[in-house]
Parts: C-alpha cells; structure tokens; sequence
C-alpha cells in the first residue's frame, strides 16, 4: 500500500455481538478498517461524524431497525452515498424488497461464507480504498 | 384522565390543553395529527378498557414512534392476553413493527414465560429468531433455561446462533459441552463454528 493509499473504512452494524466480531473478524483479516454499532442510532450517530466506505447492516436491531438506519444514512443528515449490504436471518422477499428501497446496494441472509463476503466487500468499496 | 394538546383552529401558533374522558382518548387515537394520536395513547395509561383499542392501534398504526408509544401504554398490562396479541406481531413483514413488538414483549416476564412453548416450537424460523431476541432482553429467571433448550433442538442453524449470542453473557464452563454440541450438528455454518469457537475459551478460562 502506498502511502496515499488508505484502507477502506467498514461500519458493521447489528446488536449481536457475535456477528460483530465475525464480521470484523473477516473483515480485518482482509485489510479493511472496521467499526461496530450495536444499533441504528448508534450508527447514525457515528457516521454524522465519520466517512465509511461501506455499511453492512442488520435489519431486525433495537431502538432503531435496519431500514429505518439506511434511510437515514441515506438522508440529508448523513448523506452518505456509500455501498449498504443488509444482512439478516429473515429471508422473505418482502424483507429484500424493502431493502433494496430504502437505499440498500444488496441484500444477503445470514450467514454470509467468509470468502463471499470478503469478494462482496472488495467488490463494492473499489475505488474508494485499498484493502492492505 | 390524560391530557391531549389541541389546536385552535386558525390559530396553529396557539395551543390549549383539556382535560379529556378515557372514550376521548380512545377516540383520539385515529386522530390524523401524530402528535395528538401519541398523547392519546400515553394518556391511556391506567385504562384498562382501552386495551383493545390500543392493540388494534399497534396494527394500524403507521409513525413508529407512536406505535412505541403505544405499544409502551399497552405492555404495561403484562397479561397473556395481551401478550398473545403482541406475539403475533412477530412474524409480521414490517421489520420495524416485529422488532417494537420483541422489544414491548420483552418488557413482560409475568406473562411470557406461558407464551414460550409455542413461540419456540413455531414452524416459521424467522418467528423463533424473533423470540429469541425477546429472550435477550427479559428479565426472568427461566430465560437461560430456554435459550439453553432453543440452541440444544432448534433445527436451524440461524435460531441457535441467534440463541446462543444471547446466551453468552449468562454463560459459564457448564455451557461449553452445549456449545460445542450445538457446533458438532451444523458442521457447515461458518458462522456458528466462529461463534462457538470464539466463545469457549471465554467460558472455560482458556482465553
């Protein structure tokens, strides 16, 4: 990496702590700099004052649910136009749908293999940053 | 009685309060300003008889920070018939209105250790992962009882990985061979291996 490279920047958002340090797990070991939210307001907040290159987000979360987070990562508030992959246990295709509406880039159930979604992050933050 | 703001009309800067009848407010919470629909159900506080009328708002609804408020009212009456109303909910297809009913079932642990049996032996998974997440959040003692049972016969990987997340801070060495077990039946999830092997060294002082 050259010294005008900088990793990309991964906001993991999902009240289980379990799927944050997966995630992160994954993600770290990949290159990529990673933060957690444990909810979507926490996460709001976060991104107020800091530039991700990337959200991977939960749907089903305390205080403030998955969809309701990306709509307001994507308002004017936040205004972020960065790649948002939903991940959840719920597999309908309505969940999907609404994802996809609300400003979501793509929508996957869990769990997610390591490797695709490492390929999926890679795929989405090129550009933006280089994994180390 | 509770109290509810009210407009006058051609005068929006300015706002009297009544003093309203519980039939008032139980009126007022199809009323088409949110701020007046919200007062209304935090005014029926106390009012049993509004409970029907509170749960038919849940469904109908549509500002989710009335709905909370709502549904804050209602769960105040901690009762399996009140309950039961909310667990529907749990399979919804809104995700907002799913998660606001987990998290005003979760506020009932006189009443939803009877809804147990069935909400874990739904046929929907996504329902048993809802539940789940009901059990994170209550306080009851009997709650690492049945996280221990979701993660030993769950058939799906997504409701015991869900199950043991919020089994990890009750957890202790005596739930390792659970864990471990729960590893051993879904040897192709990626994410439940990860987890149970995250968590054992915590649990068994290997960390």
């Amino acid at each position: 990496m050259t010294a005008t490279e900088t990793p990309p920047r991964v906001l993991i958002v999902d009240d289980a702590a379990t799927v944050r340090m997966y995630h992160r797990t994954l993600l770290t070991g990949a290159g990529f700099e990673v933060d957690e939210s444990v909810n979507g307001l926490e996460a709001v907040e976060v991104a107020m004052s800091a530039s991700y290159d990337l959200f991977l987000v939960d749907v089903n979360m305390p205080k403030m649910n998955g969809y309701i987070c990306v709509e307001a990562l994507r308002s004017g508030a936040v205004g972020s136009d960065a790649p948002v992959v939903m991940i959840s246990t719920e597999d309908r295709q309505r969940d999907a749908d609404r994802a996809y509406a609300v400003g979501a880039n793509l929508y996957l159930g869990k769990p997610v293999a390591g490797e695709r979604l490492i390929r999926i992050a890679t795929m989405l933050t090129a550009g933006r940053g280089t994994p180390e | 009685m509770g109290l509810v703001r009210k407009k006058i009309t051609g005068q929006p800067e300015q706002i009297t309060w009544e003093r309203l009848s519980a039939d008032a407010l139980r009126a007022l919470l199809g009323d088409p300003d949110p701020d007046v629909r919200r007062e209304a159900a935090l005014g029926l506080e106390g009012v049993e008889e509004a409970v029907p009328d509170l749960l038919t708002r849940v469904i109908l609804e549509t500002e989710p920070n009335i709905r909370d408020s709502v549904l804050t009212t209602v769960s105040a009456y901690d009762t399996e018939a009140v309950a039961g109303a909310l667990a529907v909910h749990l399979a919804s297809d809104d995700a907002a209105l799913r998660t606001a009913a987990a998290e005003a079932l979760a506020r009932m642990p006189r009443s939803m250790p009877a809804l147990l049996p069935s909400l874990v032996a739904a046929p929907d998974h996504d329902v048993r992962v809802m539940t789940v997440m009901v059990l994170a959040d209550l306080i009851h003692p009997d709650t690492g009882y049945w996280l221990t049972r979701v993660i030993r016969d769950d058939p799906h990987p997504n409701v015991v990985t869900a199950a043991i997340d919020a089994l990890l801070p009750l957890a202790t060495a005596e739930h390792a061979p659970l864990l471990e077990a729960a590893a051993r039946r879904f040897p192709d999830d990626p994410f439940l291996r990860f987890t149970v092997q995250a968590a054992l060294p915590g649990l068994t002082g290997t960390a």
